[in-house]
């Protein structure tokens, strides 16, 4: 077996980003390796079944991406991409709404949806819905000289042009708070939004942060559809239709590929090593023409490729970007009936026998007292939580709701319900160890407790196993993972857009190393969630190096800015980006 | 052929993006993404058709599944982990499976039998390494073995294992064929004689004979069955050669799945196909239970009998024939049941031989002939005796350090079960369990509920959960019996893989040769298929099988 192979392009970790990378450069007609470690593709993009019958998500659940350019560019359904639409999860944005609080139920008022169907763009005609997403995520950071501004900020310049009533410069300085403030009415949806927001990976009350904060919650939900969705096979039947687009395009993919090393030749990334039990009998893959990491930032420079070719003070840059925010403990629980909401939680078309209807809570929206007093217990103290379950914020999503006819349970006789998850703080950062949330037993309880204040029958008798994940498992399991944090680094105005992960790698180049790009969440804008944002947004700097050269299909960002001196990634053509 | 439509994506009304489309045609539609449906859809697909394959679960490979059971951190191979036919599974040359970074495994020591004193049994890929294990009980059995393997390995490599990928022969036929060389009479000697016959009437030890009839009979043959003979040999020389797919079993299903992507091949998973439809009889499509059409002259379907028959299809409309065979179907008379655990430490068994915990295979729990055959009897009756059962454990983290992503080690223990157990497995699982750890803690005495983080069983039960078309928990799609073997299987009229209903094709482990990740039948079913519609095969037999041919069949 040869011993050494060469491509255009190696790229290491077949997540959602390096995958969708993977697709991307592969369709550009360059030859690509795509290494993974794991046994199975897919990152945290992922399902499986632990008990028969019964499949969960450990991870990602809903599909956030709609609004990306990836759909039409890279033809997702030619690869079986379907939704999996619940006929009623289709609610138009105009029927009754309500938010959990410990009172009850808080009615979401017309002003409350004028005021947010306002921000999020959908009361012009056409809506703006899909620009505004497209300015927040699916745009590569300015050049360095770019000056940032109200003027030169995709969202500002969306916000310019379609709705100018809200256009402030402000906007870059408020919270999400102070954004709701203006134009929302109840206090449980502003709530419920920021702690969205807060799980979503830009934190509800993040000076500078509203516009970036909003769109992490908005983007989740297509316009017309005031709920989550997912993909048929769940967020792993997205993540297939991906990685067969890489495949078809002539992608070589490799799983229990594990890359040991970065190699770099006269400060050039030439290729990889793998570790010494990839089942591959090239232990040297060799890169024509780049190294892409779509692994966490902190091994990327840390571990593959270390001091010898990195200058220390940059690696203790690397060492200190925080892994805060973005841990969550994840529960599912398979029980023997149906979970029954607390009647003063049923809404008005509230049917127990339509498992529909129950769709997880959002637990406690009461006010944001109770917000800060969350986020301080998490990301304050550091320390197990010792704020009582009764007043935990937590978010869940029922299974079945997910399941217009795969439903995710097949056994007979149980149900599966979840995933139940509440941000933790981070084991790096926990005073009292790295492994303290490994008392699953206990946490189990914290989280059943916590669930049971909405859920009444959630008690010995109906649970049959409760399936729990700590944070510290979840980075065993994906490597990418690190902290458990799933957005990758926290997401404030310092790690945002040009500021993601540091200044001068936000361009997803690394300064003194050619041929090497980043292309994970930890480390390139815009962080976290499954967006296929990363991929194009690094398709704009390969097509700038002159690495990546696409075809008729391609589309530059509207808001993006070509570097000087560098070939620019707007084709020569009318552009042919639908806005609607 | 029809001129088939372009494939084009289906806007959703509320949404920016395009789905996979309501209505598509193709040229051939495969029901079911195991290993043989892959390999059907892998050959027809890099031959040129449009091809379409559906599959129900979340991810491709039905039996060939490497899965985080022992959730979360550890991976195992919850189905097939033992792959006996690498060495002739013309899908592994045909595709070339190496340029997709596979790689078997195939340890020295296959299979040991531990026994309460200590003592042990090796069954070896070297012949002479067998032998001397087998010295310590019996001389005369040792060189029995050393003479009879030489003659078996001749049986397999030239007779039943380049036949495995060569349409069945009506026995009459095989009969005259096999006459023209030695090898080929001592065979169907063999047929004729049971295994528990053949197994007594060559060794003496009883111990020896407890450990081959337990290699012959694992995978579900009747000990006392005649007219399946020549699978002893079969079974004891592939049970010389089994091999680990470094990374996981998945891995093979993973790589084909690449191959149909490559050739224009589109897979569908998360959907049932629900029904096959029909129009004056001829196959049409399919549709699917989201609603989905796929329209196609060709269907090719891995599944059971009854499944494919009477679930897919309307009964009533089925010749008599077909429906009363599919009727008298037998499904397989055991399953298995699993323990699979996380542990600190690897089993270590209590034995002699130190070099038993290097095995691949671990047998344990059966002291003599008569236990086993106990065993057996218990299950076929839906028993199992607590004090008394036995089975095979692998330790799968000692071979592939893929699978585990937390410390700690993964192995299971596997016995033969039955389906319909008295009592029913959600009663008595839990108890089962309790037993199969006690027995195991007994051959391999650190397996302690100290030493044990985290066990999860899986029943004949939850494997039809998982696989409706394992019926019963059929790891085989159904029984081996001489009346479902050969052109018998699944009936005379579909054993060439072809059915009396046009355009209706069958590609799993119900039709010739069988059960098990062989390859066979979703390779004569895509020959089959390229055969019928008049496509160029880009393959060609192996030079195993075309050394059969030469000698049997022209
Ligand atoms: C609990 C949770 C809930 C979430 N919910 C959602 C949701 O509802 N919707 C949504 O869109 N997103 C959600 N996300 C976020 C989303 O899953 C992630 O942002 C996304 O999957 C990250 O993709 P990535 O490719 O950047 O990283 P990863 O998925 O971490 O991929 C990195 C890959 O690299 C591999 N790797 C690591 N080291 C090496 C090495 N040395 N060599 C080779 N390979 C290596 C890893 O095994 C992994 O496959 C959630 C995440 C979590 C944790
Ligand atoms: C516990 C266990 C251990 C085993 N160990 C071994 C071993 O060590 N070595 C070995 O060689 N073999 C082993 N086997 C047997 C082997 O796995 C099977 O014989 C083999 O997988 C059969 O392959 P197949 O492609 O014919 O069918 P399957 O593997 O059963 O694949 C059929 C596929 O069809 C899908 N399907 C079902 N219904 C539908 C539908 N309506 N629509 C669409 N798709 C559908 C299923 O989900 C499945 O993926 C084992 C089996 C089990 C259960």
């Amino acid at each position: 077996m040869n011993k050494e192979e060469r491509y255009d392009i190696v790229i290491i970790g077949a997540g959602h980003n390096g995958t969708t990378t993977a697709a991307y450069l592969a369709k550009c007609g360059l030859s690509v390796c795509l290494l993974e470690e794991r046994p199975e593709c897919g990152g945290a993009q992922e399902t499986c079944e632990p008990i028969a019958g019964v499949r969960i998500q450990p991870h990602a659940i809903a599909n956030y991406g709609g609004s990306a350019p990836g759909w039409e560019q890279l033809e997702l359904w030619k690869y079986g991409f379907r939704m999996d639409w619940k006929a009623g999860a289709i609610v138009p944005f105009n029927t009754d709404r309500y938010m959990t609080t410990t009172d009850g139920l808080s009615k979401v008022t017309d002003k409350d949806k004028m005021g947010y169907a306002k921000i999020t763009g959908l009361l012009t005609d056409p809506p703006f819905f899909k620009d505004l997403m497209r300015a927040t995520f699916w745009c590569p950071p300015h050049p360095p000289h770019v000056e940032l501004n109200e003027n030169t900020i995709p969202f500002m310049q969306v916000y310019k042009q379609h709705q100018p009533d809200m256009w402030t410069r402000e906007l870059l300085e408020w919270t999400m708070f102070d954004l709701m403030d203006e134009y929302l009415d109840t206090e449980p949806f502003k709530v419920n939004q920021a702690w969205i927001a807060l799980v979503s990976g830009a934190h509800g009350h993040m000076e500078g942060a509203a516009i970036p904060a909003l769109c992490s919650v908005a983007t989740v939900m297509p316009p017309a559809v005031a709920m989550p969705v997912a993909p048929r096979g769940n967020i792993h039947g997205y993540y297939h239709a991906l990685l067969r687009c890489a495949i078809a395009h002539g992608a070589v993919v490799r799983t229990c590929c594990p890359v040991e090393e970065i190699i770099i030749e006269h400060d050039r990334a030439v290729g990889v090593r793998l570790r010494d039990d990839a089942t591959w009998g090239a232990k040297k893959i060799w890169a024509n023409k780049a190294v892409i990491s779509a692994v966490h930032i902190k091994p990327t420079f840390l571990e593959m490729i270390g001091p010898r070719h990195l200058d220390s003070g940059f690696l203790q840059r690397i060492k200190d970007l925080s892994l805060k925010g973005g841990s969550l403990y994840m529960t599912h629980y398979l029980t023997r009936e149906r979970l029954r909401v607390r009647p003063k939680f049923q809404t008005p078309g509230y049917r127990y026998e339509d498992y529909g209807s129950f769709t997880g809570p959002f637990f406690p929206n009461d006010s944001r007292e109770l917000y800060f007093e969350n986020v301080t217990e998490v990301m304050g103290h550091q320390r197990n939580l010792t704020i009582p379950p009764e007043r935990a914020m937590y978010g869940m999503v029922a299974s079945e709701t997910y399941a217009e006819c795969h439903p995710q349970s097949t056994r007979p006789g149980v149900y599966i319900n979840g995933p139940q998850w509440m941000l933790v703080p981070t084991p790096e950062y926990n005073v009292d160890g790295m492994d303290a949330m490994e008392d699953k037993v206990k946490w189990n309880e914290y989280m059943r407790k916590a669930l049971s204040q909405v859920v009444e029958n959630l008690d010995s008798d109906n649970i049959i196993q409760i399936l729990g994940e700590s944070p510290r498992e979840q980075e065993f399991r994906n490597t990418g993972m690190l902290g458990g944090s799933w957005y990758g680094l926290r997401c404030d105005r310092d790690q945002w857009w040009n500021e993601r992960p540091l200044p001068e790698l936000a361009r997803y180049r690394v300064p003194g190393i050619d041929g090497l790009y980043l292309s994970h969440q930890s480390s390139a804008h815009p962080g976290g969630l499954c967006l296929m944002a990363v991929g194009y947004n690094l398709m704009h700097i390969l097509i700038e190096d002159g690495i990546a050269e696409p075809g008729d299909w391609w589309y530059a960002s509207p808001w993006y800015i070509p570097e000087e001196g560098k070939i620019s990634a707007i084709p020569n053509r009318p552009s042919s980006v639908s806005t609607r | 052929m029809k001129q088939k439509r372009e494939l084009v994506g289906q806007p959703h009304p509320q949404c920016f993006f395009s789905e996979f489309p309501a209505e598509s045609d193709w040229d051939a539609v495969i029901i079911g993404a195991g290993p043989n449906g892959l390999i059907t859809a892998a050959y027809l697909a890099r031959a040129g058709l449009r091809v379409a394959i559906v599959e129900r679960r979340y991810e491709v490979g039905g039996g060939l599944a490497t899965e985080e059971i022992l959730y979360p951190g550890f991976y195992s191979n919850m189905h097939a982990i033992y792959h006996l036919m690498v060495d002739f599974m013309p899908a592994i040359k045909d595709f070339d499976m190496e340029r997709h970074g596979l790689v078997w495994i195939k340890p020295n020591l296959q299979t040991a039998m531990v026994f309460g004193d200590g003592g042990s049994l090796l069954l070896t890929r070297m012949i002479e390494d067998t032998m001397d294990s087998f010295h310590k009980y019996s001389d005369k059995d040792a060189v029995a073995f050393g003479k009879l393997m030489r003659n078996w390995r001749r049986i397999v490599s030239e007779i039943l294992a380049p036949a495995t990928y060569i349409p069945a022969m009506p026995p009459i036929d095989l009969t005259v064929a096999m006459q023209r060389t030695d090898i080929g009479r001592e065979m169907l000697e063999l047929v004729e004689q049971s295994p528990l016959d053949i197994i007594n009437n060559h060794f003496e030890n009883d111990r020896i004979r407890a450990f081959l009839l337990y290699i012959s009979c694992m995978w579900g043959l009747d000990p006392r069955e005649t007219g399946i003979g020549f699978y002893v040999p079969l079974l004891i020389d592939r049970g010389m050669n089994k091999c680990y797919l470094h990374g996981g079993s998945h891995k093979l299903a993973g790589a084909l799945s690449r191959e149909i992507v490559r050739a224009g091949g589109t897979i569908l998973e998360s959907s049932d196909v629900i029904k096959i439809n029909r129009h004056n009889g001829s196959v049409t499509g399919v549709e699917l239970m989201e609603g989905r059409t796929l329209n196609s002259d060709v269907v090719i379907s891995s599944l059971d009998p009854h499944t494919t028959f009477f679930d897919l299809m309307d009964k009533n409309k089925l010749p008599t024939d077909l429906k009363d065979s599919v009727e008298r179907w037998k499904y397989d008379k055991w399953s298995f049941n699993t323990v699979h655990v996380v542990s600190k430490e690897a089993p270590h068994y209590a034995c002699e031989d130190q070099w038993v915990d290097e095995s691949f295979m671990t047998i344990f729990g059966f002291e003599s002939t008569k236990q086993l055959l106990a065993h057996w009897d218990n299950v076929v009756a839906g028993k199992i005796d607590k004090n008394s059962l036995g089975g095979h454990a692998t330790c799968e983290s000692f071979l592939d350090s893929h699978l585990v992503r937390k410390p700690g080690h993964i192995s299971f223990f596997q016995m033969h079960a039955p389906y319909g157990i008295d009592g029913g497995w959600d009663k008595r699982g839990p108890e089962i369990m309790e037993a199969m750890l006690a027995k195991w803690a007994k051959a391999a005495p650190n397996m302690k509920r100290e030493n044990i983080v985290m066990a999860k069983q899986e029943t004949p039960k939850d494997i039809e959960i998982r696989f409706p078309n394992m019926r019963r928990g059929s790891i085989k799609h159904g029984d081996y019996t001489p009346i479902q073997m050969g052109c018998f299987r699944p009936n005379e009229a579909c054993s060439n893989h072809s059915t009396p209903i046009k355009g209706l094709y069958l590609c799993g482990a119900s039709t010739y040769p069988g059960g098990l990740v062989l390859g066979g039948p979703g390779y004569l079913a895509a020959n089959r298929v390229a055969e019928d519609l008049g496509v160029k095969k880009w393959w060609k037999p192996t030079k195993e099988m075309e050394r059969y041919i030469k000698t049997y069949l022209t």
